[in-house]
């Protein structure tokens, strides 16, 4: 991605409908050609920060800004946004090529001019030829790239996507996964796409933004969310983590021990005020440990479960002691190579995949 | 075990002989036989008091000969549609303003057309005359305010006056019809109307009302077969002046005793409704088919 210059702004937007509060304080930019996402689990208010920015909802507070200046005063059909809704939306009663054109015929421009731009467009997300059907002789797929249509062809400044793949089955999710990041860098707008599925999520994004509980958690590159989660429930919703709480006990210059129920670990941290004595939850991805079969170091596990789940062989663990449970990921390798069930085994990893969210339990989604 | 299951088959054929009755006896019975009655008398014909039981056209020969008979349809005709073009806009209008509404509004406005449905006809005639009347609510209304120094004489016992009858006792059928059809419209297509940049008037013009196109259908049949039909209001607001088809047929009945040509002016009656319906019919499918 090109270094594009940020052109719209939510500064400290707070939503509450009456006394239930959605949205507290949320602040972030938007890029003028970046694929955002903003995910989270259902009811994290995902969605209203979408409803915010297309105009259907007023923030109770905070502004939103589109080159500096304040549009919260606009009203929806004034604002340079345009929206891929959930299920689609799409006018029952008119065909492929007028619910594309709807958006320049309200516009009021000539029919020619229209009628050009929509086979433009339905080239684009390859429906030409279905130009004349109607919504409900498409499938889901089709009815997905209509709405995407209708979209583009107002040459919004940014396409809002409310988990659009979610009415779709799995191989077709893939597919318009894809679908969708090459359109957004053809058209090079942003794209701001809301999403529960974090698969969804690293597959096509440039940023993510991790909601929950109506606060930010935290925002970065898929990369960054992956391998330095910032708080415990990033570490707990994006991908596979084994999640042991913990308090640290020594400090020292690039890296600190904490002491949790399996023992004391090390961990690589980066944290120049860290304690000794500070509650804490360290993060071990299962494809990061290693499991040795002869016990010589490492920590002490019991195989409670071995599955083959193709392009890995998942192995679930327990400490006899703590009763502490891990997953571990393994190439699938020999059948004979895998560990029997109720076998003791001896788990180890690298210290720098060893990654550490500060705070106590209490706050765990 | 032969026996219980004997007797679950009788239950059975009793049960489905009795649904049969229920779709196709009772709809028979009450319906197709008294149409096939009347059918059979329209081609008889009346002597000195007296039914000749012998096939004649005489009856529909009268109809088309009579150019009384045939303003007096023709006026009826046009007084029905005028009712019914009037009943769906004023009906969509109130219908649209129904549906946006928040939802407890929106049951409360709609009771206030249902429940003229549930009140007894004539009691409604008799309210409308009372409002209507020389000494009428409406005339010492616009007396009191001296908008006029003698009472209206246009308001009673006329064809405006059956005009605003039929306007007012059928506006419910009208309503009812659009408003449904409305509220079935998913809100997410206004949503997606304003979000491409439509107008609140962009949405009416090319959402709503196309999608309510079967409702305004519906509701345009129901208000034109009850008003050309209906004989009740016309002679109860008429007047002398204030003579309508069915008020004819009723005659025909009630007054004349000519029963054979009744059943033929009504059989007409019943074609110019099925042919209305019939049209409507047509006008939905082509709206659809676009």
């Amino acid at each position: 991605m090109n270094v594009h210059s940020a052109f719209l702004h939510l500064d400290a937007i707070s939503k509450s409908f009456g006394a239930v509060g959605v949205l507290q304080d949320v602040s972030f930019s938007v890029a003028s050609n970046e694929f955002l996402t903003i995910l989270g689990p259902s009811g994290s208010g995902k969605t209203t920060i979408l409803r915010l920015i297309a105009g259907f909802d007023q923030a109770t507070s905070g502004t939103i800004m589109l080159d500096g200046k304040s549009i919260d005063a606009t009203p929806i059909n004034r604002r340079p946004f345009n929206t891929v809704f959930q299920d689609y939306a799409l006018f029952p009663h008119l065909s492929v090529r007028r619910n594309v054109a709807y958006g320049l015929m309200v516009r009021g421009m000539e029919k020619r001019v229209i009628e050009a731009r929509v086979a433009e467009v339905l080239a684009v997300v390859g429906l030409d030829a279905y130009a004349k059907r109607l919504p409900h002789e498409l499938s889901g797929g089709q009815r997905q790239r209509v709405a995407l249509a209708r979209a583009i062809i107002c040459e919004p400044r940014l396409i809002l996507l409310d988990e659009p793949l979610a009415a779709l089955d799995v191989a077709l999710r893939a597919q318009m996964c894809a679908f969708l990041k090459s359109i957004q860098r053809r058209l090079e707008i942003a794209f701001v796409f809301i999403t529960h599925d974090q698969q969804e999520a690293i597959a096509m994004s440039d940023r993510i933004i991790v909601m929950n509980k109506g606060r930010i958690e935290q925002m970065g590159t898929p990369e960054d969310l992956y391998l330095r989660p910032k708080t415990r429930f990033v570490a707990g919703f994006f991908g596979e983590n084994n999640l042991i709480d913990g308090r640290v006990t020594g400090v020292a210059a690039d890296n600190a021990t904490v002491e949790t129920a399996i023992g004391p670990v090390e961990v690589a941290h980066h944290a120049s005020d860290l304690t000794p004595g500070t509650a804490v939850q360290i993060a071990i991805r299962p494809e990061n440990i290693r499991v040795a079969k002869d016990f010589k170091s490492g920590f002490a596990f019991t195989v409670r479960d071995v599955q083959f789940a193709g392009v890995s062989t998942i192995i679930d663990v327990v400490d006899a002691k703590s009763g502490v449970e891990m997953r571990v990921r393994q190439a699938p390798g020999n059948a004979a190579d895998r560990p029997a069930i109720g076998a003791a085994v001896a788990l180890s990893w690298a210290t720098c995949d060893v990654t550490m969210v500060v705070g106590g339990s209490s706050d765990a989604a | 075990m032969p026996l219980s299951r004997t007797a679950k088959e009788t239950s059975l054929n009793w049960r489905a002989a009795l649904a049969g009755f229920v779709c196709v006896g009772l709809p028979g019975l009450f319906v197709l036989a008294p149409l096939a009655t009347f059918m059979l008398y329209s081609f008889w014909r009346n002597e000195d008091g007296q039914l000749v039981r012998e096939f004649t056209l005489q009856n529909y020969a009268a109809f088309f000969g009579d150019a009384t008979f045939l303003r007096v349809y023709a006026q009826t005709i046009l007084l029905c549609l005028g009712a019914t073009i009037l009943n769906l806009i004023v009906g969509y209008i109130i219908a649209l303003f129904i549906a946006r509404r928040d939802a407890r509004t929106r049951f409360g406005l709609v009771l206030v057309f249902v429940l003229p449905l549930f009140t007894s006809y004539i009691i409604k005639i008799y309210a409308i005359r009372g409002i209507l009347g020389h000494r009428g609510v409406l005339n010492e209304l616009l007396m009191n305010l001296g908008l006029i120094d003698h009472p209206l004489t246009v308001l009673i016992f006329s064809q405006t006056a059956i005009f605003i009858g039929l306007v007012v006792l059928y506006l419910p059928f009208a309503v009812l019809p659009i408003y449904l059809s409305i509220e079935r419209i998913p809100p997410n297509l206004a949503s997606a109307s304003a979000d491409l940049g439509g107008s609140t008037l962009d949405e009416l013009r090319h959402i709503v009302l196309p999608l309510s196109i079967p409702g305004i259908i519906l509701a345009g049949v129901f208000t034109f077969v009850m008003t050309f039909g209906d004989f009740a209001t016309p002679q109860m607001v008429g007047g002398v002046d204030g003579f309508t088809f069915g008020r004819i047929v009723f005659t025909q009945f009630g007054v004349a005793l000519n029963w054979p040509l009744g059943a033929a002016l009504a059989i007409i009656l019943l074609i110019t409704a099925v042919v209305m319906v019939l049209v409507a019919a047509l006008a939905g499918r082509w709206s659809t088919a676009r």
